[in-house]
Parts: C-alpha cells; structure tokens; sequence
C-alpha cells in the first residue's frame, strides 16, 4: 500500500487525487487550482532550490541583477569580497523595493522611500539623519539586513534557496550531477552568458511547461515536426513516424525530479549520418563531431575537467535536452544550419510562477567562455532562431500550453487526467558508467513520471 | 547607425542609440517621403493578409533584421536600455526565408494563423551616406487576436529601418525593432514586426 499524503485541499481533495500513484495520472485540476498554487509556493518554491541566472551577468564588485524567485523579487549582486549574495527585494522598513533597476552596478542601494540603505550582501547601513534614530531606538541593526537567501554557485550558474537549513545543492541535484557536469562543468573558464535574458508572460500555470521540462522528448515528432519537414533532422515529413529521429537514446533521470535525454548524434541529424564512428576512439570521435559550443581546440579541457568515461559519454551519446526540477529547461542542441555550421545552441529556461494562471519564461542564451567570438554569434542566432519569444522550436510549444490552460478551467475538462502510462521502466544498458535512474530505448512516460513524484514528495510534506 | 552585436551579458556594453541619426531630412510630402509611406503600408498590409512571398519580395539580400532586448534601468544608466547583446529576433535574408518557408508547412503557433493589424505611425525619414539608401523610422502598434481569445495580445515598437531604392521600388535592408516591453506580454514571436 502507497503511504498517503498529508495535504488536504478545503474541500476534502487530497493530493492522492490529484497525483494517481496507482495509475500514473495527473489530474487535469492542479493546472488552476488556486489553494493548491498557495501551497505550492511554500512547500516546493520556498524550500528548492531555483536559478537565477549566471556569474558572467554580474563580473566585477557592485554589478546586480534584478531576478523572481517564483513571486519574490531579490537582488543577486556580487560584492567586494567576490561573493555573489541572493536578497530580498523588499524593504524591512515599509516594503519598497529597494532596487527598481533589472542590472547595473551599484554599491550600496538605497530605497527611494524613506532612504533606508543596504550593502550588496544585504547588510542594513542605516537610515538618513542618522542621529534621529530613524531605524527605531533599542534596534540591532542586523535585525534590519533585507532577507538573505542561501546561495549555491554550479558551473557559474547562480542557484538560491530560502530553505537554510535545507539540503545541499548536491543533495538537490543526486545522480544526474554526473551528466549535468557533462554541459556545465566541462571547460577550465566555463560558460557565459551572452546577453540579458529574453523574458515574455505566458497565460498559463508554471506546471504545464514544468512537466515537460522533464524530458517530454515525444511531443518532437509531432509538435515540433517542423524540424523534420525543414529537412535538419534525419527522416522526411512523409517518413516522420517511421524513422522517428531523435526518439531513440537513454533518458537519464533521477528521484529528485531531473532528468536528460541522452542521443547518439549521427542519429539525431542527417548532416552527421555519414560520419563513421564504429572503432573510433573517443578523441577521435570529439575531432570528428564536437559537443554543441566546443571547438576542437577546446577537446584538451574536456579531459581535464571531466572523468574519462564522461568525456567518453559526451563524445558518444551526450545528454542534449532535459531539466532540473522544478522548472528548468535545458536545451543544449546540436542546431545545425542549412548554411553548414553547426556550432549549435545552449540554452536554459526557466518557468516562473506569477500566479496560478500566469508564467514568466526566462530564457539564458549561453556560450562557452573561450569559445571564438565568431562562434558566439553564430550560437546567439542559433539559439535564437530555436528557443524562446521567436525560436521556431519553441513558437509551437508556447502555442500549445495556454490552450491546455484554458481547458482546464472546464468543470467537466477539469477531472481529465494527465496520463504517463507508457513506462519502460529502469534498466542499465550494457557498458553504461552513470548513475541514476536509466531508460533505454524509445523514449517514455518514466521521466516525466519521476517529475511528478518528486512534485509529490515535496508537496506530500508541509 | 550602429548595427554592433558584442556578446557580453554585462550590461553597460550597449548604446543610447534611438530615432533617426541622419542630419538630412526628407520632408513629409515630399515624394520620397510619400513612396516610402507607401512602402510602409503596403508591407503591413502584406504582413497582415499573410502574403508572405510578397513581403519577402521586398527584403534585400543582406538583409539584417534585429529586435534588442529592453532593460528596466536607473540612475546614469537609466536611458542605456536597449540591450544590443541580446535579441528577440536577430535576422537574416536566409533565415526570414527559413521562418516564411516553415509559416507554409506545419508551424502550429500560425496555424491556425493568428489575425494581426499593423498600425504603422509617427513615420521619419533621412537620408542614409549611400545614395538611394534612406533611415525610415516609424511606430508600430501590433494588435494580434488569437483564437477564440476576445482579448488581442498586443506590441509596441519603434522600428529603425533602412530602405534602399532598387530599380524604382523600396527593399528593406535593416530594421531594428525596439520594442517597449522588458518582459512580452506576447506569448510568443511567431509573426514579424
Ligand atoms: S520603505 Fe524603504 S525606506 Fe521606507
Ligand atoms: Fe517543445
């Protein structure tokens, strides 16, 4: 027997209706319920952990960004010591934002209310008229910081969390750590960011991209069949189903919710269908067919900052597509052009909440720090020409979720269930070296599953 | 103009730039200015009736199609917000072929198309350093009714263009769309500005 769960909605639903573990099924409902939103916020968005964004946005003493933890606003800003801090944007004193700009530098903010001011750590200096004890009498002044998140800093990319005592980041991310490495820790200066993010609202709740943020990697073929029509990957509009490029891999996964698509790439696109890797070593096969974002002469770092079976898996069959729960996307593609190149595309979304009818999707456009300059243009117009507000990829996904929204607001459409009932179920494939939860074959339900399971968890918990 | 993209995600590596930078103005109600009007309306109309091969029709080859980011920003850097690092749409002659081409075949996100006007205002023109070549600036206001939605999804923009005389017609050979929002209450981009 499945142990139940602690959360009651007010009138008598539990969460064991809505999150089927019986029959893998998700009820249609959780998309708008409100009570339920709420209870999100506090039990999922104030105890993981969440990305804000990336070191390279904020390079020297003083730089901040402006960036949402689901709906509270907090300034992420490096300060003289090089420390990247994560606080509240809201003033102690009457609740102003003490900062209205989204970036710049700045070496103290002060709130342009009544001028209480603050150190890009957060720290309270005081309040103007300083002997007028504007701050209140018998007041430690520390008592007075705006609210500190707890920051974790992940191949440069800057993830917080209000939850302190909480697990590590280490815990948080458990298995998939070794693939995800693959994309973020591979390179000696690693990743940066190649502009402010693209940001647009999109009327629909955080879950419905979030779910498939955990490797929806079916959905390509028929949603997305504009990549097979546009002749970039193997098969043809008329052959779509039958070859179903990019379907076949291990999709790696883990309890916590994350999970990546892993494709062998001669597989995945025609350009690279004659590219002959039976017997090659594994330098070999990276001077042959280079990781999206590395240039041969970066294939020296590779080795140096991975273990040799990692390197070996990038080389081979490199995770391409996934996420990080609870809404991360990551999309680190191959994206070759009908003009030859192909120095592909790295990009990460995030999905934040704005209310149960209403996401703000944030999307980072990433190139690898060394990387010739060139090829950072080359892999900014990738990226944009596929991800996000105009990605041709991504168009037709933005186009889909405030439809199942509007659905879900039916009385009758409501009690509709999502359905993850086509399973493989874990099983290593031979000569596999990660961790994690394993999938071999035809892509499944199984990842969005251990999404969802993990969506339960820390919602099971109050 | 400064067509300039730097990838740095540090913000201040950016321009003021806006509106029109050429000294040489062409009249409202001059010829130019009326044929470039024209240009300017016609383009919206075949934008809006979806003849997209008519619109391509009046892309130069070299064609460089751009819509920065906007920043929310304060203090001394409070009017540096158009953020040229980073693009909502960031364009070539090729790749507007590529996204009309997929317009024709399955791109759900027009299909069902999404019904536009384009209100296009406020135009100003100059004459560029290359004879023939003129700076058109104007306001776009986009309103997009999709769906059964009764509520238009809606943008606003100033548009930055170039237009050069080839054989008697106008050819688009750069537009930088500004767009006002920082974050677009547009679901998404898949129809041109
Ligand atoms: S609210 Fe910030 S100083 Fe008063
Ligand atoms: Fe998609």
């Amino acid at each position: 027997m499945l142990q139940h769960a602690s959360l009651v909605l007010r009138d008598g639903t539990t969460l064991d209706d809505l999150v089927m573990r019986d029959t893998n099924e998700v009820s249609l409902r959780v998309m708008t319920d409100e009570e339920l939103y709420h209870h999100e916020m506090e039990r999922i968005f104030s105890k993981t952990w969440l990305l804000l964004g990336h070191e390279s946005e904020i390079p020297k003493a003083g730089d901040f960004i402006v960036r949402d933890m689901a709906e509270d606003n907090v300034i992420v800003a490096r300060d003289r010591d090089g420390s990247v801090n994560v606080s509240l944007n809201v003033c102690p004193h009457r609740g102003m934002r003490v900062c209205l700009g989204e970036a710049g530098n700045k070496p103290i903010h002060q709130c342009i209310y009544h001028g209480w001011a603050f150190r890009p750590n957060g720290d309270f200096i005081g309040a103007p008229v300083e002997k007028e004890k504007m701050h209140g009498n018998n007041v430690d002044k520390a008592t007075l910081n705006l609210k500190k998140a707890r920051v974790h800093l992940y191949g440069g990319l800057i993830f917080a969390t209000w939850n302190v005592d909480g697990p590590s980041f280490d815990e948080y991310l458990g298995d998939i750590k070794y693939y995800m490495d693959q994309l973020f820790c591979r390179t000696d200066n690693g990743l940066e960011l190649l502009g402010p993010p693209q940001r647009f609202v999109l009327p629909c709740n955080w879950k419905v991209p979030g779910e498939q943020s955990g490797s929806d990697g079916f959905h390509t073929l028929t949603l997305h069949r504009s990549l097979m029509e546009g002749g970039i990957m193997g098969g043809t509009a008329e052959t779509i189903y039958d070859q179903a490029p990019g379907m076949y891999g291990v999709d790696v996964s883990c309890e916590q919710g994350h999970s990546l698509r892993c494709l062998e790439a001669e597989k995945t696109f025609k350009m690279f269908a004659d590219v002959p890797f039976e017997g090659k070593s594994t330098r070999e096969r990276l001077e042959l067919l280079t990781p999206p974002g590395i240039t041969r002469e970066m294939i020296p770092q590779l080795f140096r900052n991975l273990s040799e079976d990692q390197v070996e898996q990038l080389a081979t069959i490199p995770p391409q597509v996934g996420g990080m729960f609870p809404n991360i996307l990551i999309a680190f593609i191959f994206a070759p052009r009908t003009d030859g190149g192909s120095s592909g595309a790295l990009s990460l979304h995030t999905y934040v909440p704005k209310g149960p009818d209403k996401v703000e999707f944030i999307n980072y456009i990433f190139a690898e720090k060394d990387a010739p300059e060139e090829m950072k243009r080359d892999m900014l117009q990738n990226a944009i020409w596929n991800t996000g507000t105009s990605g041709m990829i991504e168009q037709d996904d933005a186009d889909v979720w405030p439809v199942i929204m509007k659905n879900a607001r039916g009385a009758v459409s409501k009690g509709i269930t999502l359905k993850y009932q086509a399973l493989h179920g874990h099983e290593r494939p031979d000569g596999w070296k990660g961790e994690g939860l394993l999938y071999p074959g035809f892509t499944k339900d199984d990842t969005q599953w251990n999404w969802w399971m993990a969506y339960y968890n820390l919602m099971a918990k109050a | 103009m400064t067509w300039i993209t730097k990838s740095t995600a540090a913000p201040d590596a950016t321009t003021i730039v806006r509106g029109l930078v050429s000294k040489a103005r062409v009249p409202v109600g001059s010829p130019v200015y009326n044929a470039l009007l024209e240009t300017l309306y016609d383009e919206a109309a075949a934008l809006d009736e979806r003849r997209f091969d008519d619109w391509t029709a009046m892309l130069a080859e070299d064609l460089i199609y751009q819509a920065p980011i906007r920043l929310t920003r304060t203090g001394k850097t409070r009017d540096l917000d158009v953020m040229r690092t980073m693009f909502h749409f960031d364009e070539t002659h090729e790749s507007i072929m590529m996204r009309t081409g997929r317009l024709q075949k399955s791109a759900w996100a027009e299909d069902p198309p999404s019904r536009c006007r384009r209100f296009v205002t406020n135009v100003r023109v100059g004459e560029c350093d290359t004879a023939g070549e003129y700076e058109v600036v104007s306001y776009l206001f986009l309103e997009r009714s999709r769906g059964d939605s009764p509520e238009n999804e809606t943008a606003t923009a100033e548009r930055r263009d170039v237009w050069r005389d080839v054989d008697g017609a106008y050819k688009l050979a750069r537009r930088e769309i500004i767009v006002d929002q920082s974050v677009l209450g547009m679901s998404n981009f898949a129809v041109f500005l």
